[in-house]
């Protein structure tokens, strides 16, 4: 690479790709997430950290608008994708959601077949043609996951009969399956033995070629190999946010430091 | 850690001898169970002598005494201008065919060699239902070209002699009766020895329409039979659009404001509404105020749908709530829409449910007798209903007003008949509860 293209390349890394401004989660009268502002970058893990309910899950919701399933919650603020407002209301959550994609705490697939774990989103959104391009794009989204391999003969089997860590890796591949740009995990590993979770952080840290990633995880030991950028929230604020590297040797903020030390959470 | 003193001391003592406190609390446990036991077998015990009651009183109702009788075809009684023009011969009424009945059951006698004291031939006759001029005349109408022949024919025996068969009527009580005589009874056995009166399944039973108070005999399940397959049709059209419609908005779509709380209180009071009120509801809004015709299984399927809505509506909710908003989310984090998600994912999981709630709903629905009652339901209905759809305006009555109908009527025959009807209404509602189990097992899914 010469050093031009690693120039655009730092420059592309660097141009935030989520941009939040301001950002207040209440549910009902419960102020959940107070007055975050943070720039996500493209092509970057960027890990979420702190105690439970510190609001990390729900500020991670907040980024592909599913906390719109919640009736009492409200969001105040400002969340740019590329720029533009995703709580417009000319927006709709349906193609916010094609475009961030999400996999969840618990591995969740559908009580339905590998192969139609897969291809459902692609299915919805239109993105085949026929029937050998979404066979085609369910292929490359396992290889992605790493889980083509262990399933290739099989795609007609139920997804809900793989392992813990294959399931996961399976919803990971319905995430990518849809093409993202951003990937958001909550927890993605806690449940999971630490074999699965290795081969999971492996992915993350593949996938990271392509999308921009956000985790959310309560391992701080997670946090600091996967991760290239780390948030710590604590009770609704956002404490302290920068390089992984620098959270995890010099923090500034003493809470952070209470955190990572073990004093608190 | 500073020290706190525990409170209590250490519990000390042999683990092989049992203590005062745990000895109360096995027994506490020991008695609950008995109670439960002896709930389960009291249960079961009323399941029993209702069934053992039902089957006792009905399973007679299945089989029916017949008796076979050559029958001359008088041409001078039938068709005295000798044309074989339908319409004239059609003047001769049921009370022109009797004699002739009552002739071939003489006939039958002398064939058999058989001589019964005091036994007129009229009388000889009365062991033959009232039913059978209607049927002669039936066939001799249509079948003019067997006139001054003697056919054999099938005719159904008396109530009271299909009773002496059955136990029902006796000797000592058919002195007293005015309807039957001894030597009837007499008569009866000889022609049972002869082999031209036989008892043996009765298909009518199931097929026949409904009969007059004097031929038990002949009365069956047909109509009624329809009528219920009618208003079912009509509440599975109905109430499961609707219901499921419903619980489907009220579950996944509907806001939860005030509006929704006072919609779902009333849809769980509906429920407890008691069903004649539907019935009341029936008649004024679908007869008086729409005109729909009284009888017809359309208002009878109109009310039950607005008493079985409420049923599917319940369960359908639960079932829709219990599937994990996990495979929602999964859905929705994939980028699908509202709609798409409760189609493609949360309806599948949730339809063994639905459908279980559905027919348990159908199945109440099918032995509903009260609001039926006030929509004239309870009529004496011989026509059968035309196919469907125009069968459904008209007039028909349903299984368990049947039921209710032949309880009301005064001879002995019918309460056989009644309780032959429960059998019947009871496997349909075994039928459909099998249904929802085999459903439930097929449909179940695991995630």
């Amino acid at each position: 690479m010469n050093d031009l293209a690693l120039a655009a390349k730092t420059e592309a890394a660097l141009k935030p790709k989520i941009s939040a401004k301001g950002v207040d989660v209440y549910y009902a009268d419960n102020h959940a997430i107070k007055n975050v502002d943070v720039n996500i970058l493209d092509k970057t893990v960027t890990a979420f950290i702190g105690p439970s309910g510190c609001g990390k899950s729900t500020f991670l919701r907040c980024l592909n608008r599913m906390n719109d399933t919640i009736d009492i919650a409200r969001i105040e603020g400002e969340i740019l994708l590329d720029g533009e407002d995703i709580y417009d209301p000319k927006v709709d959550p349906v193609q916010l959601r094609a475009k961030v994609g999400m996999v969840f705490q618990k591995p969740n697939p559908f009580p339905k077949s590998i192969f139609d774990n897969v291809s459902y989103g692609p299915r919805i959104h239109g993105m085949a043609r026929n029937k050998a391009e979404l066979e085609e794009i369910v292929e490359s989204a396992l290889r992605r996951a790493a889980l083509w391999d262990e399933v290739k003969d099989r795609l007609l089997a139920p997804g809900t009969g793989l392992s813990g860590g294959q399931q996961q890796r399976l919803c990971i591949a319905r995430a990518v399956a849809t093409a993202p740009e951003v990937l958001l995990m909550d927890e993605p590993c806690s449940a999971l033995d630490p074999i699965a979770t290795a081969q999971i952080e492996e992915l993350i840290d593949e996938l990271r070629q392509n999308y921009s990633l956000v985790i959310v995880t309560h391992s701080m030991q997670q946090a600091a190999r996967v991760s290239q950028k780390t948030a710590f929230f604590h009770l609704g604020n956002l404490v302290e946010y920068g390089e992984t590297g620098h959270i995890f040797t010099n923090p500034e903020d003493s809470r952070t430091e209470a955190y990572i030390t073990g004093r608190i959470g | 850690m500073t020290d706190i003193a525990m409170p209590g001391a250490p519990r000390k003592g042999s683990l092989l001898v049992r203590d005062a406190r745990t000895a109360r609390r096995n027994a506490a446990e020991a008695r609950f169970r008995t109670y439960g036991l002896i709930a389960v077998l009291l249960g079961l015990l009323a399941l029993v002598v209702l069934v053992v009651s039902i089957i006792g009183n009905g399973a007679s109702a299945f089989r029916q005494s017949y008796v076979t009788v050559p029958v001359t075809l008088l041409e001078e009684k039938l068709d005295k201008s000798g044309t074989r023009d339908p319409a004239v011969m059609a003047k001769v009424s049921t009370f022109g065919y009797a004699p002739l009945i009552a002739a071939g059951v003489q006939d039958a006698m002398d064939a058999a060699g058989i001589e019964i004291e005091g036994l007129s031939t009229k009388g000889a006759g009365g062991i033959v239902s009232k039913d059978a001029p209607a049927q002669l005349r039936d066939f001799v109408l249509s079948n003019p070209g067997l006139l001054g022949q003697t056919v054999d024919f099938t005719f159904l025996a008396s109530g009271r002699i299909d009773g002496y068969f059955k136990g029902r009527v006796t000797a000592q009580t058919a002195a007293l009766d005015k309807n039957v005589s001894p030597e009837q009874l007499l008569l009866a056995d000889a022609l049972k020895e002869a082999g031209a009166l036989e008892t043996r399944f009765n298909w009518s039973f199931i097929t026949a329409p409904d009969a007059s108070d004097q031929r038990p005999e002949a009365a069956g399940l047909g109509v009624a039979i329809l009528g219920s397959f009618y208003m079912m049709l009509v509440v599975l059209a109905l109430a499961l659009p609707i219901g499921v419609a419903a619980s489907i908005y009220l579950e996944e779509f509907a806001p939860k404001n005030r509006i929704t709380d006072v919609i779902e209180v009333n849809i769980s009071n509906l429920a407890a509404v008691p069903s004649i009120v539907f019935g009341i509801l029936g008649l004024a809004i679908f007869i008086n105020f729409a005109g729909l015709p009284q009888s017809a299984p359309i208002v009878g399927g109109l009310v039950l749908t607005l008493m079985t809505l409420p049923r599917i509506i319940i369960p359908s909710r639960a079932a829709l709530q219990a599937v994990p908003p996990s495979i929602r989310e999964a859905a929705l984090g994939v980028g699908a829409s509202k709609m798409q998600t409760v189609f493609h994912h949360v309806l599948p999981l949730a339809a063994p449910g639905i459908l279980t709630g559905l027919i348990i709903g159908l199945g109440q629905a099918l032995g509903e007798t009260a609001p039926l009652l006030l929509i004239g339901m309870v009529a004496f209905v011989r026509e059968y209903p035309s196919p469907p759809i125009d069968g459904i305006f008209d007039p028909a009555t349903a299984l368990p007003v049947q039921i209710f109908n032949w309880t009301q009527r005064s001879d002995p025959a019918f309460v056989e008949r009644a309780s032959g009807a429960i059998i019947v209404l009871l496997i349909f509602l075994l039928i459909m509860n099998l249904t929802a189990i085999l459903l439930r097992r097929r449909f179940e899914r695991r995630w």
